[in-house]
């Protein structure tokens, strides 16, 4: 989906020392009550031999894709794709926390609060974005390896940063690519581990899109059509009142 | 259309006037208050089925709805709110009314007798063009056809309350599972009645020879022709009541006279 600005994150992974302060930084500005978290750092572990040794963190978070399979999913666009700003956004006044986007989402970053009954993930922050500021765990990264910007506009930050990188990355496979708009740069970030799922769908969801709207439509269809039928046999051999 | 009996012209004049009583007010109230609940419901409710994956909702309506009302989360609201005074009035008017006007008369409205099950079988043929020579068995004051969907009517709305207070009371459900089966059943319910509902309202509203069902649905009366003729059970059960109520009345008022002439 094209949207005005298109905002995201690049994230350059050689400068993450998993240090966690975005992690805290998001729980403070958004209330997230443990032991539930909007954000994570994946460790892939140690690599190579002494004293060829790295080893890389990697931070994610939702990946306000441009094809969220999370918002296709939701029966009444409780979660959507924000037109102006590109995020993808949950109004919570509206969530029945059926945790159909929680099955649908291939990076597993939804979480269904059951306190309250909804769906909750990273919101980049948008209660700051609107007011100019940037994302809590991007102004409080200490290694400067988060940046947040509108990837649409050329000056941005980020897309100075896409455009200086030595290797740029997304998660996506070849069977599962939804689009994901956080952007990995100078580092491998393409492990298992990493990589998104295929969408899953309960047996709810599929009841319903593959039993229940047939049955219905062809249901209220033929009722129709039925009345309908009688209905024009009534106008053409007109009005037979029942008192003669 | 045959209904299998002749009645004199004169006695057809006189039927055609004289008015009985089908529904009383509470049903009448009960009937409009459930015709005007559903239609905001099902307008509000299909309104909320936004996702692409269902794609059963023209995208106009889903922009409209949530234009009128705000946004998602007030349509919802509003479903809710409409939702919960229609389960609301509907249990008080059943705890209320279930004794006196439902069970002395669910034999009579909901079960299937002989004479229905004949009507199932004369009454499609005759729609489809068939045995249009057949007499229909004599009916009730509901005839089989009503009875049959009075059925999916109680089942449907019964799935309809509390599949929807699931979803409205999300909060207090620990089990997705259950969130998630309730939103197929509400539609799926939803979806039986609609069904049934096209051909109430046409037969209801717009089919002429039950144009007197229509009316009576305001002021309460039927005239006795047309009980008689489309509902001829409850029809003589009515003017056996009747005579019974008359005779009563006549044996009171000999009982008195027998009562003054001995004291004098």
């Amino acid at each position: 989906m094209a949207t005005k600005k298109r905002y995201g994150f690049v994230i350059d992974v050689e400068r993450c020392i998993d240090c966690r302060a975005c992690l805290v930084a998001c729980r403070a500005e958004n209330n997230v009550e443990i032991p539930f978290t909007r954000i994570w750092v994946m460790d892939l572990g140690l690599k190579g031999g002494f004293p060829d040794l790295s080893q890389t963190y990697v931070p994610y978070n939702c990946m306000h894709c441009e094809e969220p399979p999370c918002v296709e999913v939701c029966t009444s666009a409780a979660t959507y794709k924000d037109e102006e700003t590109g995020l993808v956004l949950i109004d919570q006044e509206a969530c029945i926390g059926c945790g159909l986007c929680v099955e649908a989402c291939p990076y597993d970053v939804r979480y269904l609060d059951p306190k309250r009954g909804v769906v909750d993930k990273c919101n980049a922050c948008a209660q700051r974005v609107e007011v100019g500021r940037e994302p809590a765990c991007v102004s409080t990264c200490l290694g400067h390896s988060r940046l947040f910007g509108d990837l649409n506009d050329p000056e941005s930050e980020v897309s100075q940063a896409l455009r200086e990188a030595r290797s740029v990355q997304r998660l996506v496979t070849d069977d599962v690519d939804p689009g994901p708009n956080i952007y990995y740069i100078n580092g491998d970030v393409l492990e298992p581990a990493m990589l998104p799922r295929e969408p899953r769908y309960t047996a709810a969801e599929t009841f319903w899109r593959k039993l229940a709207i047939p049955a219905v439509v062809a249901g209220v269809g033929l009722s129709f059509l039925g009345q309908a039928t009688f209905f024009i046999k009534q106008l053409l051999e007109g009005e037979k009142e029942f008192e003669e | 259309m045959s209904h299998g009996e002749y009645i004199p012209l004169a006695e057809r004049k006189s039927l055609r006037e004289k008015q009985i009583k089908k529904h009383n007010i509470a049903n009448i109230l009960t009937h409009w208050f459930n015709a005007g609940a559903g239609a905001l419901l099902v307008l509000t409710g299909l309104g909320i089925l936004f996702s692409p994956r269902l794609g059963i909702v023209p995208d106009l309506w889903l922009e409209f709805t949530r234009n009128v009302f705000g946004g998602t989360a007030n349509l919802i609201q509003f479903h809710y709110t409409v939702g919960l005074i229609w389960i609301a009035v509907l249990t008080f008017n059943i705890l209320i009314g279930f004794r006196k006007y439902f069970i002395p008369f669910a034999r009579n409205r909901m079960l299937l007798d002989k004479d229905d099950i004949e009507w199932l079988k004369v009454k499609p043929l005759q729609m489809l063009g068939y045995a249009k020579d057949k007499g229909l068995p004599p009916q009730d004051a509901y005839n089989a056809g009503q009875k049959i969907y009075s059925y999916v009517v109680v089942i449907g709305a019964v799935l309809i309350g509390f599949t929807g207070l699931i979803v409205t009371f999300h909060k207090f459900v620990p089990w997705p599972w259950l969130i998630q089966w309730a939103l197929p059943v509400h539609f799926g319910a939803m979806g039986m009645i609609i069904a049934g509902w096209i051909i109430h309202v046409y037969m209801g509203a717009v089919f002429p020879e039950e144009k007197e069902a229509f009316f009576s649905m305001f002021t309460g009366k039927v005239s006795a022709l047309y009980a008689r003729l489309h509902h001829s059970k409850w029809y003589w059960r009515y003017i056996a009541e009747e005579v019974e109520w008359e005779e009563n009345i006549l044996e009171e008022g000999r009982q008195l006279q027998k009562e003054s002439a001995a004291a004098d």
